[in-house]
């Protein structure tokens, strides 16, 4: 860690975001990316889940009406300009996320199982939960993008001790599973995310990029042959840890040829950042700008972004609170620490508008691009001060591409799975099961148009 | 039903008299003698039956133990787990608890029978060693090893993600996976990395990164003192261009310009301040310093040095450039090429490479055995040596062709992983000693968190190191070698959370003591502390109450210590009992609470799970939460913790937990002393799981020393654990006990832990894997 981070220069970004925003980028690649398709491409559909922890103040969260959405309560305030663009689910419930015998540890549970739809195994060491329904369809996608997935934080993970009442810290830290043994880790700092999705800013010559290409996939291979060397030789729990380090190596081989096709190096028009603001609002800022070029030049289709960790202390200077986030959630209906969650959760919101606000402002092929997805933000937990796990907070955000019908709040019935909301938006990205999770039936589009 | 169970347990202990009497035929009617020998009967079940059963039975199964259970003799097999945390409970004295009848000498009588019978049982009893997972290495471990390799400074702790933990240390095999985004990172830093080591390929053309005042781009960290951090993007020179407006009076006399890098001194110079008689309006000077810096992210600070001119300054003056010259920015130019070549390049091209072939083949295999820590084959080397082809095809010169190399022995699972060899992976029967290379590696691993060196890998590869002397006085030279303090850093970091002062934040206003220089403080403290108690090989009671720490100025001063000035640290006598082992410093009290706050349930669970090793079982499901926030305000907190002493539920843990917190309540949550806790006194008063009552922090450190067999115990879990890189098993326990009985014997010195391990059957030894029966077991279980 460093003793104190460094600002942004910021006049010099938001210079630089600026243009990226005026330009089209997927439409400037075009010709680089699909000879003998260009033009012709549609514009993709794209899913994301932004995820909060520790609840929401529900009376604050909930209108009383259902049906076309007005005057919104006051930690949805910040969203009413976008109020045509978003679906507000209620009664969805994720059933995994409940002690059933398990005991102890709703906030480890509740965030392992939130797009696992697994209950978890309570575990310090030898952590278990399923695929996570992002990472399905990111290998569906897989051929499509340079990335099939992106994973995105903003916090930190605890480094020493325990997470919650027996449940592995993995749980907390991760929202995508690859494997059920394998958690997909944030990227947090903004530098991070920007190397892994621009480069790290050094031009190459087509020669010298076709020779590093080369000299990759001949590494690649070299490792790949060692692997089947060890492999031979060792027990089962030793293989599959040799599995994850193939799987990842595939996937590595699969952006090297991808980069290569598409034979572009892409100009995000901004800044490389260097460090992690302190500011939650300036580096909620950078990620999602970075997320949004990401989706904006089609370099994956696929995101999960933990915004904070379930059951995180972090307290927020930022609005004059000073308390940890979860501490205060377990506010016992005093109206103070009531009042306090209510402002966390409002200055989360508040933060989400400007990014919903950057997505529509970003033109794509006579759209906006928010046309072309499905942004879900929501939380695992409904009431943080109890626990529950039923009518979690959940907005659809975005219309896929006309699928769906936004402008309004719908109530389901009491206990749907949040699995349901899986199951439907997998099938809309092309993923068609028959099972995901405790899911009783896809939560039906055409019903909801 | 209470009945139901009483029968049963009646017709348990007809069979163990049964078969009691069988071994005893000639006078089944008699009673035994007082002298006879105790048997099951006399000295386990009347305890059982008369004290543990009225609450543990099989109808209220208090904290989820049955005690009719094992009321038969056959339970010392099949109940061997829970046999076991029977004895540690009566041993540590938190059972049977207050309140209902202690009869110690049945106790001890108990006690010592059980453990008997379990040692006999035991020498018969095939050993399990265990197995440890395929271990990739962790962020430190890579770090440490690409030093100990290359002689390059990676931050790894940077460029990779975090690694996950399980039982409370980040280098457990079955918790440590790969994910494609980490592999990304390791091509790209492998890349980076080899690139570094030989040096060859061109620098980029220079470009300048400046850290301004006005841009908030730099730290103020005094008067005379600014920060910045940022990244090196390449090794090299570079020009560092220090910003100085303003002019100090006529006669203001030249003072000393520091520049440090991640707080070691880089570079000085003479510094004029007074008016240069050139410029009037503006005055402004820029000083220059050419420095050799590494790849990477760092911190930097220049200051001026016994800047006694500022302190004659007011607060506005300071910044105002009439009456102060003043550092207000940092500006790096670069990289240029350096004057001499990196240590790396020697390292790695032990021949010259344009000499032919076999010198090449030489360097590949040199580095390969180095990275893959065992010997590498022919077919090996032929295979890296390929890639010296392949550059050369690519009109790249012969040591790019050497950088490939090492580039490609850089994301093989043989350097990322620690992989260990089983003649019979799937027959957990099969136990053997692991290979003498697989041992160099555990051991150097454990001690420092990074490859065997030269000396020890060739011991590994003879077999020698084997050998009980050999491997001690191994031992001994990697305690007594710098790189033994990665188990301050990775260790004792992780045991007492104090890795967690990276993401602490306590409040600035409320305590407005805490800034980076302080977190450090604390940091080191710590660090230095478990330090001297290795290497100094204390006994491990000092890590409960010593009489002694380490101190610098800033941390002095927030323990209201006087007689310590400057930065830095050195160790001070501690002469009130104010202070004393691990539970008063600052930086284990910081990061037990909250940001604004003390808690004493984080406190009393941070006792019990690291100090006392009996973490309290997890809270129900739903807990009543208890408004600590309105602390000191208008219940007093010992008044409102008393909630849950009301509830059942919650006393069973809580009268464990609070107690303990209690007991540091004299500590803010930034460790300072204190008195009172907003307008309460603060009431010290608790007591530790066995009885033993205090009414002090200092009281509490003699209490917790009355438990050292248990503290010791804890930690040699703990160790085994980071050293073995796995959690523990029931199988280990055998080991621990007698690890345990060997060092009370000797008076704890704590480096005998550290040798004791390393002796250890689960440090030397492996075994195949079960796999029928776990697929079964969990096949049942869905």
């Amino acid at each position: 860690m460093t003793i104190t981070r460094k600002t942004l220069h910021r006049r010099s970004f938001l210079r630089g975001m600026g243009a990226a925003i005026g330009l089209p980028l997927l439409d400037a690649m075009v010709p680089a990316l699909a000879i003998g398709q260009a033009r012709a491409v549609k514009a993709p559909l794209r899913m994301a889940f932004a995820y909060v922890p520790n609840g929401i103040i529900m009376n604050e969260w909930n209108p009383a009406y259902e049906g076309k959405l007005g005057e919104l309560p006051r930690v949805l305030k910040p969203m009413e300009p976008h109020r045509d663009d978003i679906l507000m689910l209620g009664n969805l419930t994720h059933n995994t996320g409940r002690a059933l015998l398990d005991g102890a540890g709703d906030h480890g549970r509740c965030s392992g199982s939130y797009l696992t739809g697994i209950q978890v195994k309570k575990t310090t060491v030898d952590i278990k939960a399923g695929v996570s329904c992002d990472q399905i369809v990111a290998k569906h996608l897989a051929d499509q993008t340079r990335f099939p997935s992106l994973e995105v934080g903003m916090e930190d993970a605890r480094q020493a001790g325990d997470c919650d009442s027996g449940y592995s810290c993995a749980y907390t830290n991760n929202l995508s599973w690859k494997s059920e043994t394998q958690p997909l880790p944030p990227i947090l700092d903004p530098r991070s995310l920007f190397e892994r999705l621009f480069g790290n800013g050094v031009i190459l010559s087509p020669e010298a990029r076709a020779r590093e290409a080369d000299y990759r996939r001949s590494i690649l291979d070299f490792v790949g042959e060692d692997t089947k060397r060890l492999e031979a030789s060792l027990g089962p729990t030793d293989r599959r840890k040799l599995d994850e380090y193939l799987t990842s190596i595939r996937e590595v081989e699969r952006q090297i040829e991808r980069t290569e096709t598409a034979n572009a190096q892409i100009d995000p028009h901004m800044e490389k950042p260097y460090g992690i603001p302190a500011d939650f609002a300036e580096h909620f800022k950078l990620m999602t700008d970075m997320i949004t070029i990401a989706f904006q030049a089609d370099l994956t289709r696929v995101v999960t972004f933990l915004i904070t960790r379930e059951g995180t202390s972090r307290p927020y200077r930022e609005i004059g609170i000073a308390d940890g986030h979860h501490p205060c959630t377990h506010h016992q209906g005093k109206p103070e620490l009531i009042e306090k969650v209510t402002q966390i959760n409002t200055y989360h919101t508040t933060q989400l508008s400007a990014w919903v606000d950057k997505l529509k402002s970003t033109p794509e092929g006579g759209a906006r691009l928010l046309d072309n997805m499905m942004l879900v933000y929501g939380a695992g937990l409904s009431d943080g001060n109890r626990h529950l796990h039923e009518d979690l907070p959940t907005l659809m955000i975005g219309n896929a591409a006309g699928a769906i019908k936004t402008g309004r709040r719908v109530v389901y019935r009491k206990e749907t799975p949040m699995c349901n909301l899986h199951l439907a938006m997998m099938d809309r990205m092309g993923v068609h099961m028959e099972h995901f999770g405790d899911a009783t039936g896809e939560l039906s589009f055409a019903e909801l148009t | 039903m209470r009945s139901a169970g009483r029968d049963w347990a009646v017709a348990v202990s007809v069979t163990g008299i049964l078969a009691a009497s069988v071994s005893s035929l000639a006078a089944p009617q008699q009673r035994p003698p007082a002298s006879a020998a105790p048997t099951f009967e006399t000295a386990v079940k009347p305890l059982l039956q008369n004290v543990c059963s009225d609450c543990h039975n099989s109808q209220s199964a208090s904290g989820g133990f049955d005690a009719t259970v094992f009321l038969a003799p056959a339970s010392l097999a099949s109940q061997r787990e829970g046999w076991d945390a029977i004895l540690r409970k009566l041993r540590a004295g938190e059972m049977p608890p207050q309140g209902v009848p202690h009869p110690q000498a049945q106790i001890d009588a108990l006690v010592k029978y059980v453990q008997g019978e379990l040692d006999k049982a035991d020498r018969n009893v095939k050993p399990d060693p265990g197995r440890v997972t395929a271990h990739r290495l962790n962020r430190n471990e890579y770090a440490n090893t690409i030093r100990d390799l290359l002689d390059v400074d990676f931050r790894a702790q940077k460029d990779f993600p975090t690694d996950d933990s399980g039982e409370g240390f980040d280098n457990i095999g079955d918790i440590l996976t790969i994910s494609p985004v980490l592999m990304e990172k390791y091509m790209a830093a492998a890349e980076r990395i080899a690139s570094r080591a030989i040096a060859a390929d061109p620098l980029p053309k220079p470009v300048a990164v400046e850290y301004a005042n006005k841009d908030r781009r730099i730290r103020r960290v005094d008067a005379s003192t600014i920060e910045a951090t940022h990244r090196v993007d390449f090794d090299g020179e570079y020009n560092v261009r220090f910003e100085l407006p303003g002019q100090r009076a006529a006669d203001a006399k030249p003072v000393m310009l520091d520049l440090w890098m991640d707080g070691k001194l880089i570079s000085s110079k003479m510094v004029e301040t007074k008016p240069s008689g050139l410029v009037y309006f503006d005055p402004y000077s820029e000083e220059e310093m050419r420095v050799l810096l590494p790849e990477g992210d760092h911190v930097f600070r220049a200051g001026f040095i016994n800047d006694d001119f500022v302190k004659g300054l007011g607060p506005k003056q300071v910044y105002d450039k009439k009456s102060n010259k003043y550092l207000d920015g940092i500006v790096f130019e670069g990289p240029f090429k350096p004057k001499a070549e990196p240590p790396s390049r020697a390292r790695v091209l032990i021949c010259d490479p344009k000499s032919g072939p076999a010198c090449v083949e030489k360097i590949v295999a040199n580095l390969a055995r180095h990275a893959y820590r065992r010997p590498v084959t022919q077919t090996e080397i032929a295979e890296l040596v390929k890639f010296v082809g392949l550059a050369e095809a690519h009109g790249q010169s012969v040591e790019q062709g050497i950088q490939l190399a090492l580039q490609a022995m850089l994301v093989s699972p043989n350097f990322l992983f620690r992989i260990e060899h089983d003649p019979n992976p799937t027959d957990p029967a099969a136990v053997h000693n692991i290979s003498g290379v697989e041992l160099a590696s555990r051991l150097s691993y454990f001690l420092w968190s990074s490859m065997p060196d030269d000396e020890l890998l060739s011991l590994g590869e003879s077999g020698k190191l084997r050998t009980p002397a050999v491997l001690d006085a191994q031992v001994k030279r990697m305690l007594d070698d710098p790189r033994s303090s990665a188990l301050a850093d990775n260790f004792a970091a992780q045991w007492l959370e104090t890795r967690n002062l990276d993401v602490v934040k306590p409040d600035p206003q409320k305590f407005p003591d805490w800034n980076p220089e302080l977190r450090e403080a604390m940091r080191s403290e710590t660090n230095l502390f478990f330090n001297y108690v290795l290497r100094q090989n204390r006994p491990m009671a000092d890590f409960l109450d010593a009489r002694y720490t380490f101190l610098n100025e800033r941390l002095a001063k927030l323990y209201g210590i006087e007689g310590v000035t400057g930065p830095e640290f050195r160790k001070v006598d501690l002469t009130t009992d104010q202070r004393g082992g691990v539970l008063s410093q600052a930086a284990v009290l910081t990061v037990s609470s909250y940001s604004l706050r003390t808690s004493v349930v984080i406190r009393g669970k941070y006792v019990l799970q690291e100090i006392l090793g009996t973490p309290p079982s997890p809270p129900p499901v739903t807990p009543p939460p208890l408004d600590e926030a309105a602390e000191g305000t208008s219940a007093s907190l010992r008044q409102q913790m008393e909630v849950h002493r009301a509830d059942p539920t919650c006393a069973s843990c809580h009268s464990k937990m609070d107690p303990l917190g209690f007991g540091l309540e004299n500590y803010d949550a930034i460790g300072k002393w204190r008195t009172m806790d907003g307008k309460f006194p603060v009431d010290a008063t608790g007591t530790l799981p066995n009885g033993k009552t205090f009414s002090s922090p200092g009281e509490m450190r003699a209490a917790l020393v009355s438990a050292l067999p248990q503290f010791a115990r804890c930690v040699v879990e703990k160790l085994m654990i980071y050293a073995l890189g796995r959690g523990i098993a029931p199988s280990d326990g055998r080991t621990i006990d007698g690890i345990v009985g060997r060092l009370a014997a000797q008076g704890y010195p704590f480096q005998t832990a550290i040798y004791e391990i390393v002796r250890s059957a689960p440090f030397q030894m492996r075994r195949g894997e079960l796999v029928e029966t776990k697929n079964v077991k969990e096949v049942a279980q869905k």
